[in-house]
């Protein structure tokens, strides 16, 4: 009896499937018309808001700042689009500061309309102001309230800004990196009572594209051309109509998912992945498009993952122990075990993406070269140029992959050099300061054996996790009782910040800089002694590791009186002395580069930007993304 | 009938009691996590994004943004506040998503959590329930034996694995049903066919993943609780009496192995509400699992109390129906705190 | 020691009748010898990369290696040792809780019971993957011996409810009367007349308990929040995803330990099946 059921059931089940047979991504739109982008930020949890200003908007990349709000200026982490990293996109020119860099006026640029309209003029970057100024909850709201005194129009198209006290680095604000404070629509925003309370929705902007329709669950959002895209802010800069008729921006938290979708050619551009799916996509895909055609394939974006140590900390706060740390660390193990070798090191405290190595490590290496530290009384010369050619020759034998013969070549792909793996010279460091060794096993100079936790991220950034544990087990090799403790991201930034954990050091980052620009001003003014707060009490920026140095201080303090566009060489000396300081002191480890694995599929779309074309920077959740519509261009297959 | 009654009102009065203690431990326990203050978490998101906030700006803000949400004072002044705003139905603001109010972002999942599990749930139960008792009354049957092995052999294939190889089966190899989400993309809720057939094709892969995780269960309880029914008196009695066998199966067996398989079942729908992560992961399917673990990463109180809330509500119900059920399926149970 | 005569001798004549016992048995048996291997290995359980990447099972590596340069095999073993201890640490804890609650509970009635089933619905109605979640967020560090106890309670609840009922029913039995009114003790009672009832409750609500901790520390291992570099069921799925194993085409990584999971619970659950058979002498003589 139920034997018949079961099996009457089946056929069922069967035909009913079949019936359904057919699949189609959008209803009545071919494919060939949309580009389908992976929004990283997965699902959205509040869909309706688009309200940036007001907060409360969980994911900021669902298009909403890629095609629609846009800002002053941007600058762009590789090269630009007209191979000059700075972009003039609301604005007609850099902006203008007076002599003492308390007024600065920025001149707009003109025939750009709202999508639905309006004409964009000065009205809308005061109101815009005055609005943030009045609100210090809103995102930008508290910095206005602390730097501008006055915000007025001297005729539609010129604003002034009237600064509390100087500030020659007030323009940032609305200079996107990876975003800025994005311009509200005055006509719009002018109507509404509550300005935080209200959704704006829908999102009203100066971009190519009109939010077409979104899913009320928050997983997929869809962008249409706008009609009249040639007054856009894209359209009247560079003239040029972008080649997606549509574009969709979807959530996808399952790796395996995005890989499966990109070869069923129904996934454009992935935003990350793991290295071992990267490359399998990029073997069994012809049509696949990534950073670098072949190893290292992924794209060195401007963050710098250390091991930070909070120098409040007992034995944290000996500059021995933590150059001892570094000398345990064998970089080619660790390049190999976190992302199959293609991982960008970086010896120093700056990023090695963009342009910096031109402006930093061209200049820095023969100071590298040199650069000794004494260990009782001989002396030693850690660094190693020699490192990219070892990660090269190991990723080749460990994993096959086809590696350049050229070292300079190998230079530019994966970093410049690193610390030398010399664990007999960290012994001795560490000897000198009091530390034991019974046994195998380190003991500190108070008796207590050596424990250290690394804390790490979790499931969501693998290359991290894996990075920690490939570390983890250097140092146990060395001696040190160390193991990992993988948390989600945000309680890793939150403990961090406090710095409460005893025996941990945090493996995250704090380095961020722009890529297009030498300036280190982003993170380097939070290590100002001024802004200094102890264990216990939350960092103000990115100072996690509680730095205190003099020297520091007094690079800060000049570079807070260079001007941000005349005097580039002055900033690139004060940031290689910056780079000396930090060498010699070692307040964070710095390893390698967050490097992303953005993988596009050339099936139905050309023009993504690659290393032999940097035009931009294709991780897609970024702002300056923008620019990459107006080169992606449809192959024409059906 | 009195001691009935009298029973059934003691049970809701302790079912009252236990919503309450949950939800005061579901208030207190988030605010335990030291540092993670919502305010905080805000900033600190926006500064992982790469958002650029000056020193000062960051304490201002902060200042700002606690005042926006409400949580000056002691930890027992808000829980104070608190219950006089439930008691008014209001949830209150989410904190992550603010000022959205949390009722609306649990009115969007929710109706899809419970659509699907609410279905996958009776549909296992079913299956099993009925598949178990064939397999412990018919010990013999070589199909049953296979369906035995069956069963407990899928239990331990982890669920992520399941439902990832059931996509690549049908998804991506078979190309028979969706690659995800909820229904297709650029489609808008409404009550037309296309809509309809749509939901039902995109949620075939996620049911079936759930019900073949949880029909295994079922039916080895139900299997179990057969078996051990038929060492009861009344069986052999009902045996000796030469009664039909599929009499014997209906009423002797079945029914009197159904009290703890119905109290399962009533627990089981209770726990719906607390959604299904990975199903949600996997299939890009809408519902609670995600919105919860969101909301405890982003330190949302609000948001985790109103999630928590239903199903701690919703299960405490579970329990008070089975308690007061009971009684009137298994007459061997009394009413003086009986049942399971 | 004189109960352990008959516990041998009914071993032995299970395993001479009843195949199902004897496949468990030895199939267990397999598997705790396994996971005792893991003394003898060449490798330390958490180092990695020391063999070459994803090779397919091999004479040098039995089971093949993993994409972390792991011997896949010598990992399982201790895999299985570390979940085995795992989830009879929190079966063990959580039985225990569970028998003296219930059988407390539905034998004493009153008000006693009525705060232990308070107690018991407390437990039941909190929602166990946020709660983990959130203990792992307030002690930061999550010991696998911590997750057990955490565990075991959450998992006595349900199981309690279940033997008080039966509990319940037994009391108002002709037997519970009679022996009442002769003067029995309640506790020898209790274990020679009752725990043959509860005990078939009990062992099979003990699988369950085993499949449902494995499962929790799985899906806590797959958003990664148990101790990753300590191999464990849990933890070997966890790294097997995370390096994409079944996209990359390195099924052993995943095959082996599933398949060392589901011999371990059909085994369990035959080795309970036929237990709960044997006690229950009806049953050995006639099969319907």
């Amino acid at each position: 009896m139920s034997r018949v059921r079961v099996f009457l059931t089946a056929v069922l089940v069967l035909a009913a499937l079949l019936v359904f047979a057919q699949q189609e991504v959008l209803p009545g739109i071919a494919r060939n018309e949309v580009l389908i982008i992976e929004d990283p930020s997965g699902r959205s949890t509040n869909p309706g808001r688009f309200n940036l200003w007001g907060g409360g908007v969980s994911s900021w990349s669902t298009g909403l700042q890629q095609l629609c709000l846009g800002t002053l200026w941007y600058i762009d982490p590789d090269e630009g689009i007209e191979g000059e990293p700075w972009i003039n996109l609301l604005a007609a020119e850099p902006p203008i500061y007076n002599d003492d860099y308390t007024k600065m006026t920025v001149r707009l640029r003109k025939g750009i309309y709202w999508s639905d309209g309006v004409p964009f003029t000065a009205d809308d970057v005061v109101f815009t102001v005055e609005t943030l100024k009045a609100h210090p909850e809103m995102t930008w709201g508290a910095y206005m309230q602390v730097n501008v005194e006055k915000v007025y129009k001297t005729d539609d198209y010129t604003v002034v800004f009237e600064l509390k006290k100087p500030n020659g680095r007030f323009h940032t604000i609305f200079t996107v990196r990876w975003a800025a404070c994005y311009i509200m629509p005055k006509h719009i925003f002018e109507k509404v009572d509550d300005v935080v309370a209200f959704d704006f929705n829908p999102p009203v902007g100066t971009g190519p594209y009109v939010l077409k329709s979104y899913d009320p669950n928050g997983y997929w959002f869809l962008w249409e051309l706008r009609s009249d895209w040639e007054r856009s802010d894209l359209g009247v800069v560079y003239g040029v109509k972008p080649g997606a008729k549509y574009v969709l921006y979807k959530g996808i938290a399952s790796p395996e998912k995005k890989v499966m979708d990109q070869m069923a050619h129904e996934l454009d551009i992935i935003h990350d992945l793991p290295p071992e799916s990267a490359i399998a996509l990029y073997k069994s895909n012809p049509y696949c498009v990534t950073w670098f055609d072949g190893w290292p394939w992924a794209h060195p974006d401007p963050t710098l993952p250390s091991i930070i140590m909070n120098h409040e900390q007992y034995p944290y706060n000996m500059k021995e122990v933590r150059w001892a740390l570094t000398l345990a660390i064998d970089i080619v193990q660790v390049a190999l075990q976190a992302y199959n070798g293609c991982a960008t090191i970086s010896p120093i405290h700056i990023p090695p993406t963009g342009l910096y190595p031109k402006w930093y490590f061209d200049k820095i290496e023969p100071w590298l070269k040199e650069f000794t530290i004494k260990v009782g009384n001989k002396e030693f010369k850690p660094y190693d140029p020699e490192i990219p050619v070892k990660i090269a020759n190991a990723v080749k034998y460990a994993f096959g992959y086809d590696v350049p013969q050229d070292p300079n070549e190998i230079k530019k792909m994966v970093g410049y050099g690193w610390w030398k793996y010399a664990p007999d010279v960290a012994e001795e460091l560490l000897k000198s300061v009091g530390f034991t060794k019974k046994g195998g096993k380190w003991y500190r100079p108070d008796g207590k054996p050596w424990k250290i936790h690394i804390l790490c991220e979790a499931a969501t950034r693998s290359v991290m996790t894996r990075a920690a544990v490939a570390i983890a087990e250097q140092w146990r090799k060395f001696g040190i009782d160390a193991d990992i403790e993988a948390v989600e991201p945000s309680m890793l930034w939150q403990r961090m910040n406090y710095g409460q954990d005893p025996d941990t050091v945090y493996w995250a980052w704090c380095i961020e800089t722009w890529g297009g620009h030498p300036d280190l001003f982003w993170f380097l003014e939070s290590w100002h002694s001024e802004y200094y707060r102890p264990t216990g009490q939350t960092v103000v920026a990115k100072n996690p590791m509680r730095y205190k140095s003099e020297k520091i201080d007094k690079v800060i303090e000049d570079l807070r009186k260079t001007d941000f566009f005349k005097e580039i060489d002055k900033i690139i000396e004060l940031g290689l002395e910056y780079v000396k300081v930090c060498v010699e002191d070692m307040p964070i480890i710095p390893v390698f580069s967050y490097n992303v694995f953005t993988v596009c599929d050339g099936y139905y779309w050309t023009g993504y930007p690659t290393a032999k074309n940097p035009y931009t920077n294709p991780v897609p959740n970024w702002g300056n993304t923008r620019f990459m519509f107006i080169k992606i261009q449809p192959t024409g297959r059906k | 009938m009195r001691a009935f009654f009298k029973y059934a009102v003691t049970r809701f009065l302790i079912c009252l009691l236990v919503i309450f203690i949950g939800v005061t431990i579901t208030f207190v326990i988030p605010r335990l996590i030291p540092g993670a203050n919502p305010a905080e978490v805000v900033i600190r998101r926006l500064q992982m994004a790469g958002t650029y906030l000056p020193p000062e700006s960051v304490e201002k803000m902060k200042e700002a943004l606690l005042k926006l949400y409400g949580l000056e004072g002691s930890l027992f002044q808000q829980y104070l506040r608190f219950w006089k705003e439930f008691l008014r139905g209001n949830l209150g603001p989410s904190f992550a998503s603010f000022p959205t109010p949390v009722i609306k972002l649990i009115a969007t999942s929710l109706p899809w959590t419970v659509g699907l599990l609410a279905l996958t749930t009776v549909v296992s139960w079913l299956s099993g329930t009925i598949l178990g008792g064939i397999a412990g009354f018919r010990k013999r049957g070589l199909f049953m034996k296979i369906l035995e092995i069956f069963a407990n052999a899928v239990r331990p294939i982890p669920y992520y694995i399941l439902a990832l190889l059931l996509l690549i089966l049908f998804a991506y190899v078979l190309r028979l049903l969706p690659t995800g989400g909820a229904y297709q993309i650029g489609l808008s809720p409404s009550l037309s066919w296309k809509y309809i057939s749509s939901v039902i094709k995109h949620g075939l892969l996620p049911a079936l993943s759930l019900i073949i995780l949880g029909i295994g269960g079922w039916f080895l309880n139900m299997r179990n609780l057969v078996s051990a029914v038929l060492q009861e008196d009344f069986v052999d009695f009902a045996f000796l009496m030469k009664l039909d066998e599929s009499v014997i199966f209906r009423f002797y067996t079945m029914k009197a192995a159904l009290p703890p398989q119905l109290t399962g079942l009533a627990l089981q729908l209770g726990m719906i509400f607390n959604g299904t992560i990975i199903t949600e992961i996997v299939f890009n399917y809408p519902g609670l699992g995600t919105l919860i673990y969101t909301a405890i990463m982003q330190s949302d109180y609000n948001l985790v109390m109103g999630v928590t809330l239903f199903s701690i509500v919703a299960v405490a119900f579970a329990t008070f129906l089975i308690d007061i059920s009971l009684p009137l399926i298994d007459p061997r149970v009394q009413y003086s705190g009986s049942s399971v | 020691m004189g109960f352990l005569h008959p516990v041998f001798s009914a071993i032995r004549r299970l395993f001479k009748y009843d195949p199902r016992f004897r496949f468990a048995f030895i199939a267990i048996a397999c598997l705790v010898v396994f996971a005792f291997l893991s003394i003898f290995s060449p490798y330390d359980p958490r180092s990695s990369y020391y063999a070459p990447i994803s090779q397919p099972p091999s004479l040098k590596h039995i089971f093949g290696t993993n994409g972390r340069g792991q011997d896949l095999f010598w990992l399982l073993t201790f895999a299985m040792k570390n979940s085995l201890i795992f989830s009879l640490e929190v079966a063990l804890l959580s039985r225990i809780i569970a028998i003296v609650v219930g059988i407390t509970a539905g034998y004493k009635r009153g008000i006693l019971d009525q705060i232990l089933v308070l107690l018991c619905d407390s437990f039941i109605i909190l929602p166990l993957f946020p709660l983990l979640v959130f203990l792992k967020l307030i002690m930061r560090q999550m010991s696998f011996s911590t997750l057990a106890i955490v565990l075991a309670l959450f998992g006595w609840p349900w199981d309690a409810r279940l033997i008080r009922s039966q509990v319940l029913s037994l009391r108002e039995r002709v037997f519970t009367y009679s022996a009442i009114f002769s003067g029995r003790s309640l506790l020898s009672m209790i274990f020679s007349d009752y725990l043959p009832h509860i005990l078939p409750i009990t062992l099979a609500t003990t699988v369950n308990n085993m499949l449902w901790s494995l499962g929790f520390e799985i899906t806590l291992s797959i958003l990664g929040l148990t101790p990753l570099d300590i191999p464990s069921m849990g933890t070997v799925t966890y790294w097997a995803i995370q390096q994409q194993a079944m996209v990359m085409g390195t099924w052993w990584w995943l095959a082996f330990p599933i398949g060392l999971l589901v011999l371990l619970f059909v085994a369990l659950y035959f080795l309970f099946v036929s237990i709960t058979d044997y006690i229950n002498p009806k049953a050995r003589i006639i099969s319907r």
